[in-house]
Parts: C-alpha cells; sequence; structure tokens
C-alpha cells in the first residue's frame, strides 16, 4: 500500500505538509508561551499563513494540470484494517490550498488591527487552529482524517463564533452552529461507515480517484455491489457483505452526505445556523462563514462526486436552486448588514451546491474561488462599516446596533476606499461583465439551461429559477449599496448633532480591501473577460469538450441577465433613493415571510429542539417513574414480603407459642382464683369435691 | 324400741349442723363449737357401733380418747383465736385471709 | 516474584501499613497512598513496555499465550467419588486486559488525588480505597472464576462503604440500592459459575476446574453436565447456556450499565464523593465490559453469537435513552452520569458486533471514558467543593471568573462529545464502523448509534453555555465569588495528565490499539468459529 515516492513528489509533499503545519505551530505558541496583551500573537499567525501561502502557491505550481500525488504512512491499525494517513494532491486540493492561504492572508493581517489588544492572543491562537483544521481537510486522503478535520473545522469556528462569549446572543449562536454541523458530521460519519462497510477503505484515492472503487461497484435488482476486484482478507475467513448490501444504503451514504454539506455550506434544512454565526467578529465571519470553511461542503462534494448517481445529483442540483431563491429572497428584507451578507453567502452556495448537481462540476469549483475573493471583500468592507458604526455609538453614547443598515446612509463619502472595494464585490456578486462573478456564475446559469433540455417540464423550473435568484441577488445587493452609501447619513436625521469622525483606517485595513478588490476582477482568472471557458481555472476540472459553445445560451444568457440586473438595480435605485413606493408593503404576507426568514428558524426552535427537549425530560420522568419505580416497586413488593413474613413469625409462629403460655397460664390463675385464703371456703371446696367425688361415684 | 339406725340419724343430724356450723358462722369461736357437735356426732357413732364390740368396749374406749383429743385441740385452737384477734382485732376467719395470693 | 500480583497486592500492603499506623500519623495516609498508586502506575507501565505483541500473543483461549501469568494452586480439596475440587490462584494479562490495568492504575492515582476533599475517618477511607484497588486490579487479572469472583465481591464491600459513610445527603440510600443491585447481579452469577465448574473438566488432570481459560474451550465440557454442547440440556425449558450466558450478562450489565439496569448508577454518582464517582465511572463501569467480553462471550460465544440482536438493541437504546436523559438534567454530576450511560452504550454495541472494528472500538471506548469520565467527575469535584453546589442554573458566566479552569471543563466536553483528536472519536466511529459492518446485527443500529453523538454535542454544549459562558452571575453571590478560586496546583496535576492523554490516544490511538489488536482479532476468530 505504502510506495515510496520520487524524490520530487516527496519535496511537493512536505512543502505541502509545511503549509498545513505551519498555522498549527502558529496555534501552538500562541497557546502555549505568548503574552496575552500585544499584538505579538496576530503578526506570529500572520507570518505563518503568509508563509503556508507562498509553500501553497509553490505547490500548486507543480501539482496544477501537471500530476498528482498521494503519500500517505500507517497511522494506526485497527483489527485488520489499516488506517492511513496521508496527503492527496490533485487539482482540486491545491486549489483550495492556495485560495484559502490566499483569502486568509488578508483577513490575518486585517484582523490585526480589526481585533483588541487585550483579545488579539485568544483570538489569533483560534484562527490559526481554524487555518490548520482547513488547510488539513483539503489535503488529507483518508476519510477518517477528513472526518476529524472537517469536524474541528466546525469547531475552530464554534470558537470563533462564540468568541465573545460573555454575550449571550453569541454563545447560544455557537452552540446552534456546533448542534447543526453536528447534524451534518453524523450525516458523513454514517457515509464513511457506509462506504468503509462496503469497500473495507477509508481511503479517498482508492475509493474516488481515477480508477477508484467506486467507478466498478453497480446496483444491481436491488443490491449495491462493491467491485468484484475486492479481495477479501488475506486470510480468508472476514468476508461480511462482499455479496453486496441493499442499495438503500447508497441512498443513506448519499443522504449522509447531503446532510453534511448542507450543515457545513448551510444549505436547506440546515442553513439557520449561519445568519446567526455573524455573532463571530467580521473577520471571522469573512473568512471562515463566507470564503473558506462553508465552501468545504462543495469541496467534499468535489471529492466524493463519483459517487452520486443520477436521481442523487437532480436532488442536489433542486436543493442547490431552493436554497439560493429561498436566502435571495430573505436577503431583500433584512436591516443587519452582516445577515444580509450572510443569505447571500447561502444562497451563492446555493448555486455551486446547484452547479455540482447538473454536472457543471468545474463551474461549482470556479464559482467556489471567484465568490472566496468577492465575498471575503465584502465581508472585510462591512467589517470597516461596522467598526466605524461602533465607533459613532460609542463617542456619541448612542443605544443603537451598530449592524443596522436603516442608520446608515451616505457613506460612500467618508469611506471612499471602502465604496470602492465594495462596489466591486456587489458587482461581483450581481456577475456584472469585467468581474470574476460573471465569469463564474454566468457558466453556471448557461449549464443549468443546457442541463434542463431535453428533461421534463419540471426540471426546466431549476434554471428559471435561478435566473429569478440572479435577479432578486441585484436587488437586495442594489438595496445594501444604496442604503449604505448612498443618500444622507440617517443618524444625522435623527439626531442632528451627532460627532461624525470616520474614516477608512490604516493600511491594515486598506490593502486587505485593495487586494481582495483586484482579485474579483476578471483578470485573475481569464485573459478574455466574457468567455468562462477560457478561465484557467475551469479548464482544470473541465472535461476536454469544453470549447462546444454549440447552444444559444451562451449568447442569451448572459445578456438576459445583465440586462435584468441592471434594470432590477434601478429598480432599487428608484425605491430607496428617490422614494418610490414600487414594493411590497411592509405588512404584506411576503413581506413578513422574508422577513422572518420562512419562519424556519423559528420552526425549528419551537417545534423539533423543543421536542427533543420535552423528549430528554419525559424520557426523565420516564427513568424516574417507570425505571426506577420498578425497581422501587420490586423495593415495595419485597418490603411487603418481609412485612408480611414478619407477621407470620410473629403472629403465627410465636403466636402458637404464647397461645400454649397463655393456655396454661388462663389454667394457673383459675385454680389461683380458689386461693382466697378463707379456711371455710378452703372447706365448702373440699366438701364440694367429696361430694362430687361420691355422686360420680354414685352415677358410675 | 330405739336401733342403731336411730343413733346414726341423730348422728348424721349432729355432724350436719356441726358442719353448716363451720361453713356457715363467721365467729372463731362459733366455728369451734361446730367442730366440737362434729366431733361428738363422731363420738356418737362410735359409742353406737360398739355394740358389735360388746367384749372389749373398744368403741367407748375410742370416744374417750376422742373426747381428751377434742378438748386438747380445743384449747390449742382457742389460743390460737385468741391470738389472732390480738393480730387483726376480729375472729372472723373471712377477714383473716392473707394467706391468698 | 510475578509482577501483576505485585501490581495487584501493593495497595494491600499499604492498606496495611496505614492500618498499623496510629491515627496521629493520619496526616501522612494521603501521602502514603498516593504512594502506593504511583508505585502501580510504574509497575503497569512496565508492563505496557514489556507486552510483547503479535499473533502469538493474543492470549483469549489460549493459555499459553498470556502473559505475566502467575499460577499457584490455592484450595485443592479430595472430595472422595466427588473428585478433587481445584481451584488455582491464577492471574495473567492478555490485550483486553492490559490497557485497563493501565488505566485503572492512572485512574487510581487520580482519585487518591481526588481524596485530598476527605477530612473525616481518613484511615478507614484510606484503607477501604487501598482495598478497593486491589480488587479492582485483581479483578482485571484473575484468570479463574473463583478468584474473580472472589475480587468482584471484594470491590462492593469498599464501595458501600465509601459511598455510605463519606458520601453526600442520601449517600445510605445509594450505597444500599448500589449494594444490592450489584449483589443481584452477582449472586445468580455464582450459581453460573458453580454450574460452569460441575460442567468442565481440566483436561490434564481430569478435575472439575474454575480455569475460565479452560472453560472457552468446549472440548472440555462433560457430555451430561449442564452446560455441556454435546447434549443440550434446559433450564425452565430454555437452553441452559442460553440462561447461564443471560445470568452471566445481566450481571455484568447492571455494572456497565444497560438501560433498563442503570438507575443505580445516577444515584450512585451523585451521592459518592468524588474520588469514589471517579473510580465509579473510569474503572468499574469498565468491568461490567471486560466481563461481558471476557465471560459471556468467551464462555458461551455460540449464544453471544444468537443473542448478539438483543445486545446490539440494548447497546442502542442505552445510548439514545442515556443522551436524552442527560439532556434533561440540571445537576452537572448527574448530567455526567448519564452521559456515561450514553457513552457505555457505545461499548456494548462495539461488542455485539463481534467485528474487529468494533470490538476494538469498545476497548478503546472503555480507555478512553476511563480518562474522560475521571476527568468530567474531577471537575465537578472542584466547583462543588469551592461551593457546595452543583445546580447547572445556578452558574453563570464561569469562564471569565475561572478562565483555567473553563479550558480544562472545555476540553474535557469537547473530547467527550467525540471530537476528532480525542480519544472518544476513534472509539465511538470505529464501534459504529463495526457495528455496521457486522452480518450479526442491522444496519440501521449503527446510523442510530450515531444519533447518540449528536445529542452528546447537545447536552454538553447547553451545559457550557448555560454554566460558563455569557454574563457572570452566581446564586451563592459575593460569597462564591470569593469561594471560587483558581485551580491549584494538585487539581492541575490531576487534570493535566487527563486531558494529555485523551489527546495523544486520539492523535495516535495505535499506542492503545497496538496492544488490544492480537487479542481483539484473537476474540474475533474465537467467535467465529465458537
Amino acid at each position: 500500500m505504502h510506495t515510496p515516492l520520487p524524490n520530487t513528489d516527496l519535496q511537493t509533499t512536505y512543502y505541502a505538509l509545511a503549509a498545513v503545519v505551519l498555522p498549527f505551530v502558529a496555534f501552538l505558541i500562541n497557546f502555549m508561551v505568548s503574552s496575552k496583551s500585544s499584538k505579538m500573537s496576530g503578526w506570529i499567525s500572520t507570518g505563518a499563513v503568509l508563509m503556508s501561502a507562498v509553500l501553497a502557491a509553490m505547490v500548486f505550481a507543480r501539482i496544477w494540470n501537471m500530476q498528482q500525488i498521494h503519500g500517505q504512512q500507517l497511522w494506526f491499525s485497527i483489527g485488520e484494517t489499516p488506517v492511513y494517513a496521508g496527503v492527496w494532491l490533485n487539482n482540486l486540493s491545491v486549489l483550495m490550498l492556495l485560495l484559502v492561504t490566499v483569502v486568509a492572508v488578508p483577513v490575518h493581517i486585517y484582523s490585526t488591527a480589526y481585533i483588541k489588544t487585550h483579545e488579539n492572543n485568544r483570538y489569533f491562537t483560534y484562527l490559526s487552529l481554524f487555518c490548520f483544521s482547513m488547510l488539513a481537510l483539503v489535503v488529507v486522503d483518508s476519510m477518517v482524517l477528513l472526518y476529524a478535520f472537517w469536524e474541528l473545522v466546525g469547531f475552530s469556528s464554534y470558537l470563533l463564533i462564540g468568541f465573545w462569549f460573555t454575550r449571550d446572543s453569541a454563545v447560544q449562536a455557537n452552540k446552534k452552529a456546533f448542534i447543526m454541523n453536528r447534524i451534518g458530521d453524523i450525516g458523513l460519519l454514517t457515509a464513511i461507515i457506509i462506504l468503509f462497510a462496503q469497500y473495507h477503505t477509508f481511503d479517498l484515492v482508492q475509493l474516488f480517484g481515477e480508477k477508484g472503487l467506486l467507478y466498478t461497484s453497480t446496483i444491481k435488482d436491488g443490491l449495491w455491489l462493491p467491485s468484484s476486484s475486492i479481495v477479501p482478507p488475506h486470510n480468508g475467513w472476514v468476508i461480511y457483505g462482499s455479496e453486496g448490501i441493499s442499495s438503500v444504503w447508497q441512498y443513506v451514504a448519499f443522504t449522509g452526505i447531503v446532510l453534511a454539506v448542507a450543515a457545513k455550506s448551510a444549505q436547506f434544512p440546515l442553513h439557520t445556523w449561519l445568519p446567526d454565526a455573524m455573532e463571530g467578529p467580521t473577520s471571522v465571519s469573512a473568512l471562515i462563514h463566507a470564503a473558506t470553511m462553508v465552501a468545504a461542503g462543495v469541496f467534499l462534494l468535489g471529492r466524493v462526486y463519483p459517487m452520486f448517481n443520477t436521481t442523487e445529483l437532480d436532488i442536489l442540483a433542486v436543493i442547490g436552486c431552493f436554497t439560493a431563491f429561498m436566502a435571495a429572497t430573505i436577503a431583500l428584507t433584512q436591516n443587519d448588514l452582516k445577515r444580509i451578507l450572510a443569505y447571500s453567502t447561502i444562497s451563492q452556495l446555493g448555486y455551486m451546491i446547484m452547479a455540482m448537481g447538473i454536472n457543471a462540476y468545474s463551474s461549482s469549483l470556479f464559482h467556489l474561488a471567484t465568490h472566496a475573493f468577492f465575498k471575503c471583500l465584502l465581508f472585510l468592507c462591512a467589517g470597516v462599516i461596522i467598526h466605524e458604526m461602533q465607533h459613532i455609538k460609542e463617542e456619541n453614547e448612542l443605544d443603537i446596533d451598530p449592524q443596522n443598515i436603516l442608520y446608515m446612509g451616505g457613506l460612500r463619502k467618508k469611506l471612499p476606499v471602502t465604496f470602492v472595494a465594495c462596489v466591486v464585490g456587489c458587482l461581483a456578486l450581481v456577475g456584472f461583465p469585467l468581474t470574476s462573478g460573471y465569469l463564474s456564475k454566468d457558466g453556471i446559469l448557461i449549464q443549468s439551461f443546457e442541463w434542463a433540455d431535453g428533461r421534463s417540464a419540471m426540471f426546466r423550473l431549476v434554471p428559471y429559477g435561478i435566473m429569478l435568484t440572479s435577479c432578486l441577488t441585484a436587488f437586495y445587493v442594489a438595496r445594501l449599496i444604496f442604503k449604505v452609501f448612498f443618500g444622507e447619513f440617517r443618524l444625522k436625521e435623527i439626531l442632528p448633532n451627532v460627532h461624525l469622525h470616520v474614516s477608512d483606517g490604516g493600511w491594515q485595513y486598506t490593502l486587505p480591501l485593495l487586494f481582495l478588490s483586484l482579485c474579483s476582477l476578471f483578470p485573475l482568472f481569464s485573459i478574455n473577460p466574457v468567455a468562462y471557458e477560457h478561465a484557467w481555472l475551469y479548464q482544470g476540472f473541465a472535461p476536454s469538450n469544453y470549447l462546444a459553445r454549440e447552444s444559444a445560451y451562451h449568447m442569451l444568457v448572459p445578456i438576459g441577465i445583465n440586462i435584468a440586473s441592471v434594470f432590477v438595480a434601478y429598480w432599487a435605485y428608484a425605491v430607496y433613493i428617490q422614494e418610490r413606493k414600487l414594493v411590497f408593503p411592509q405588512t404584506s404576507f411576503w413581506f413578513r415571510l422574508s422577513y422572518h426568514q420562512w419562519y424556519i428558524d423559528i420552526f425549528y426552535r419551537n417545534v423539533i429542539a423543543n421536542a427533543v427537549v420535552q423528549l430528554g425530560k419525559a424520557l426523565f420522568w420516564v427513568d424516574r417513574s417507570v425505571v426506577d419505580g420498578l425497581i422501587e416497586l420490586l423495593t415495595k413488593i419485597t418490603e411487603m414480603l418481609a412485612a408480611l413474613s414478619a407477621w407470620t413469625d410473629r403472629y403465627i409462629v410465636d403466636g402458637t407459642l404464647h397461645l400454649i403460655a397463655a393456655t396454661t397460664s388462663a389454667i394457673g390463675n383459675f385454680f389461683r382464683g380458689f386461693q382466697s385464703g378463707k379456711i371455710q371456703y378452703y372447706l365448702f371446696s373440699m366438701l364440694a369435691v367429696i361430694l362430687a367425688v361420691f355422686i360420680i361415684k354414685l352415677l358410675i | 324400741m330405739i336401733t342403731l339406725t336411730h343413733y346414726l340419724i341423730v348422728s348424721a343430724g349432729l355432724f350436719c349442723i356441726g358442719l353448716y356450723v363451720i361453713l356457715a358462722k363467721q365467729n372463731a369461736v362459733q366455728i369451734l363449737i361446730g367442730i366440737e357437735l362434729m366431733l361428738n356426732a363422731a363420738i356418737l357413732n362410735l359409742v353406737a357401733f360398739s355394740k358389735f364390740d360388746k367384749l372389749n368396749n373398744s368403741g367407748q374406749t375410742f370416744a374417750l380418747f376422742t373426747i381428751v383429743l377434742a378438748a386438747a385441740s380445743t384449747a390449742v385452737a382457742l389460743a390460737i383465736v385468741l391470738n389472732v384477734y390480738r393480730r387483726y382485732r376480729t375472729i372472723d376467719p373471712g377477714k383473716v385471709n392473707q394467706l391468698k395470693d | 516474584m510475578n509482577i501483576l500480583t505485585l501490581l495487584i497486592f501493593t495497595p494491600a500492603l499499604f492498606g496495611l501499613i496505614i492500618l498499623a499506623l496510629p491515627s496521629s500519623f493520619r496526616a501522612s495516609f494521603k501521602y502514603i497512598t498516593l504512594l502506593a498508586t504511583l508505585l502501580q502506575v510504574g509497575m503497569s507501565a512496565f508492563m505496557y513496555l514489556n507486552f510483547k505483541t503479535g499473533a502469538a500473543f493474543g492470549g483469549i483461549n489460549q493459555e499459553s499465550q498470556y502473559q505475566f501469568v502467575h499460577k499457584l494452586p490455592w484450595i485443592s480439596l479430595n472430595l472422595g467419588t466427588v473428585g478433587k475440587m481445584q481451584i488455582d490462584y491464577f492471574v495473567g494479562a492478555d490485550g483486553m486486559s492490559i490497557m485497563l490495568l493501565v488505566m485503572s492504575a492512572i485512574v487510581m492515582v487520580i482519585a487518591t488525588l481526588a481524596s485530598w476533599e476527605i477530612k473525616s475517618n481518613l484511615k478507614g477511607y484510606f484503607v477501604l480505597f487501598l482495598l478497593l484497588d486491589m480488587a479492582v486490579m485483581g479483578v482485571f487479572s484473575a484468570l479463574d472464576f473463583f478468584l474473580f469472583y472472589l475480587f468482584y465481591e471484594l470491590m462492593l464491600l469498599p464501595l458501600y462503604f465509601l459511598i455510605g459513610m463519606w458520601g453526600g445527603v442520601r449517600r445510605e440510600y445509594a450505597a444500599i440500592k448500589f449494594f444490592l443491585y450489584t449483589l443481584f447481579g452477582s449472586v445468580f452469577m455464582l450459581l453460573v459459575m458453580v454450574g460452569l465448574y460441575l460442567s468442565v473438566t481440566d483436561p490434564a488432570t481430569g478435575n472439575h476446574t474454575f480455569n475460565i481459560v479452560q472453560m472457552m474451550n468446549p472440548a472440555n465440557f462433560q457430555k451430561y453436565s449442564v452446560f455441556g454442547l454435546a447434549v443440550p440440556q434446559t433450564i425452565f425449558g430454555i437452553s441452559a447456556r442460553v440462561v447461564g450466558f443471560v445470568v452471566l450478562f445481566v450481571a455484568f450489565a447492571i455494572k456497565v450499565p444497560v438501560v433498563p439496569l442503570h438507575t443505580w448508577l445516577p444515584d450512585a454518582h451523585v451521592e459518592a464523593p468524588t474520588p469514589v464517582s471517579i473510580i465509579l465511572a473510569g474503572v468499574l463501569l469498565k468491568i461490567g465490559g471486560y466481563g461481558i467480553i471476557r465471560i459471556c462471550m468467551g464462555i458461551f460465544p455460540e449464544v453471544a453469537a444468537s443473542c448478539a440482536f438483543w445486545l446490539g438493541l440494548l447497546g442502542v437504546v442505552s445510548i439514545l435513552y442515556g443522551a436524552l436523559n442527560a439532556l434533561a438534567q440540571r445537576d452537572l454530576k448527574r448530567l455526567i452520569a448519564y452521559s456515561s450511560v450514553s457513552h457505555m452504550g457505545f461499548v456494548l454495541l462495539g461488542v455485539a458486533s463481534q467485528t474487529a472494528e468494533g470490538v476494538s472500538g469498545a476497548m478503546m471506548q472503555m480507555i478512553s471514558h476511563g480518562f474522560l469520565s475521571s476527568m468530567l467527575f474531577f471537575l465537578v469535584g472542584v466547583i462543588y467543593n469551592r461551593v457546595h453546589d452543583r445546580d447547572i442554573y445556578n452558574f453563570r458566566g464561569l469562564a471569565t471568573l475561572m478562565p483555567e479552569y473553563a479550558t480544562y471543563v472545555m476540553i474535557a466536553f469537547f473530547a467527550s462529545l467525540g471530537l476528532p483528536g480525542f480519544s472518544a472519536f476513534v472509539a465511538e466511529a470505529f464501534s459504529l464502523a463495526g457495528a455496521f459492518k457486522s452480518t450479526l446485527i442491522p444496519h440501521w443500529m449503527a446510523v442510530c448509534g450515531s444519533v447518540g453523538i449528536l445529542l452528546s454535542a447537545a447536552y454538553f454544549l447547553w451545559t457550557l453555555q448555560r454554566m460558563f459562558f455569557g454574563k457572570e452571575l452566581l446564586k451563592g453571590g459575593e460569597i462564591w465569588r470569593t469561594a471560587l478560586t483558581k485551580l491549584d496546583v494538585r487539581e492541575k496535576a490531576a487534570l493535566l495528565p487527563l486531558a494529555l492523554l485523551a489527546l495523544i490516544l486520539g492523535i495516535m490511538p495505535s499506542l492503545a490499539l497496538d496492544k488490544i489488536n492480537d487479542s481483539v482479532l484473537a476474540f474475533v476468530q474465537f467467535l467465529q468459529h465458537k
């Protein structure tokens, strides 16, 4: 199993490992030794992640479109099964490796300024742990390790969401995030176990690599048959399920994967944790809940893609499309700046999942990469805005929510750099030409139409739904921009003498914004700004016939969607700047549905969570009264038996004895009565006896 | 003609009177008298039955013995009665019942 | 002198020393006990390092493959026509017991460190403690059923007094409940033991024997004996071997504890002092699991196969039922007690699967739970000793007040809920993998078992959120604030090794699995052959 790698490959592997381990080293240093009250930890972590990025770039240059490396080492054996630990570097993993480190660098720099000094150490300890887990997640080759880092990523996200742990809302949110992710985790675990039981290996390469086991297994007559090439364990006495198991379990494994993806990538029905996760520091939201961790679900789909059959892919497409649409409708009415972005993230992740479902594998990953940049950018912009609003709030001692966009407005003059960066990010999000978003998103839209061609009318809902979602995206993005940056500063309208000392901040703020803005434009991905097929990233994953542009969709869809977007954006302008009433009134059902996030969260909290808690309470009652009650009953019965036998002992066994004694005593007492002490009485008695004797004698 | 039967009837009557006196009277002296009566009844019988032993007159002899004994025992009994009286200030035997438990 | 014998009787020796010392030395008793337990750790570490692995050291049903064996004739009575009564002092270790011995030795040190809280009647306490220590080690290494039973019963006595005399408010109720529960199981075990004795003959001497290893060989059963395989006997119309299995299983299931028989556990834990809770959860529960593997399934393998469904079902029920009950608790100690029920369910599920993965996972879970539950109970003890309250609702925001303590609690909680990187993850994942892979139990059991992992996250995170995060708010106000001091050196010395052990076993499970593996394989092979 373990084959020695050639020297150059070994070197590459070491680079990749170093890129993964460096943040961990930073984590250890910060955890163990760093002082609690300096900015030192921040620079340690930043330095580590910067070096990781350089190493990742080197690894990327050696792997991308050239080869794949799979190196592994025995980790432990359990029973007959050896469990290996190793790395699998292919296009997908090196892309993720590079992407995560490149996005992490600006976020780290930004954070050094964003996080207060006394919280610095703790923050960067967690952040480095996250970077380590995320980087390890993308390179590992074994399902056990994949699961381990999958969950560690969730754990570090838990720590970071609850970073301000004295805030109740933050700790509620991190608990929710972890539990939601746990649902996904057990899905993944179930899937892993099923695959292990079926194929007897945890090795991702053996399972999903080229000519992997998944390609050779079939479902026949309701039985899921593993490939015939499986060699039974060498001594031949353990042959489990080699004849195949019911095909239901293939679907269970799929469901497990879907749950995992839905939890991590915040898809319906497990998406509700992500908006709440915005309780964490904004820089965390930028890195974890926009760019990297939430993309892990898509990454997982990319890794295990070969195991899905057509039905399952269709389900994925529907889930993705529905989530994208639902999240977009919710984003329309939210007032919390970060919540809007969170729902927009959910929506965009829906695109990626849907893209996986419609066989647009490469577009999905392409969108993942572009989205990581522009969404991270948007969050960092939001961070600047919130930071400044917080500043205003503290300076003027106001009681406002610094994240509420209703208090903002007209900030484009105060925060010019942020404004420009934010507009770039928003345009990329909407998918305007010349941005990276255009390239990746239009690819998905076009392919969704091609996919729906030749299928039943039901499937046509998917491309049209996603088109509609694009228009909604344009609307909420425009709303965000107009509310925050245009018009007048609304707080000033309410409180005329409020002090405003706001600026873009130092280079730690502006540099990451500029860097990410540049990354959100087309040149990073493609020389041709309008044809997604020419993007190098797309080509890295596409099948060989990617150049075919036979359908008319390639022309119609981008033009149509852009015209629609412009129109919608203008509509938003009309609504919010010119203040014309062209939307649903705020009392309508549709508005409330959107504002309350489709009542899903309320449903979960009131129905499901409540049900589980009540079930727990009921079972505790059962435990106390029924299970323990039975024991008590047993005790009672024993006690009663004991009482009964005590009674028997006292009244029957002992009673007999007492009766004898009492009889004797009664007889004695009877005769004692004759002892009156009167002589005459004795005489009389004597006489009576004598008489009696005589009478008896006479009678006999 | 006075036969043996007449003696015996008288004797039985005497005995019964004596018995009655012993059982019924509440005076120790009267009881002593009753005892004397019963003794006399016995003596009468002895004398009456002595007709079957004319040679030795053993009946009469026993009667004499009995009279002497009766006198002696009466003397003793009277002494006891006297002592009882000193101690209990009564000679009613019903009231002297310390022997009972 | 045999090292295993030394390991068993060292505590007894030190117990005698304490007994001999006058009470004026009472301050030194805890140090003497600590020395005894540390010596045990040293000995068990020596055994661990010298434990030979490989297929030739599988143990299980091969007497020659056991290590550190010490066998002395003990009771040998000539009973005339009935034959010769043969009871040996026979101890030895294989992969199944070696890790449990190491784990118990370490947990005993932790329990000793927790015993600093004991203030009254120190002599009695430490003598009983050491007696218990001896019995526990004896149970894990005895290979003669009579000896096993002796040690097994010997555990009860000190525990009864330790709970009943040094416990909480309702200690007498809890002690009696615990005692009767366990005794209920073990008296019937005695009957089966005698039955087995009368059924099995030692092929070498032709005498009846209590040797457990001999009992595993079907050829040693006499033809017309109660538990003989050749001519099936019945008791009340049920196959005698099934009855024997069920009786032994019930005895051990009470110890594990398996769900309908678990109600002694929360009461005993809540009332017991911290060190006794640590021993109860850390070591005693494992005796149940160990007994099921070594005795129930070892002696009645074919019944174990046919009852696998029920074993698995009980395991799954324990997992879910324990977790849901934990969710309803507000006493921290009771919550952890129920979480123990849930976690020990994985042991049963893994064992029921009778696959190498499942059994290894179960063994790993026992070791991991030994460390983690000790840590959890120790942590509860820390807070209870300071303010004499452990109601979850009475605390809030402890992380601000006691950051170090909160860190340890988080480590313990996350390790217990199966965060990868800690030992419980490997254990639970492989118990479930084994359960799914098994052909003896249905696949849905593994899936249901995994829901237990989700629920454990729910109750642990709820507790974290409720007690440790948020704004600081204590029921006892300022008095509690000053009482809740930082962890002292002793407490850190107990907690740090446990946290590290859980972490190291999670990252390098091979440290434990390498020692276990050969025995597990031998065991699974033995079960396959029946």
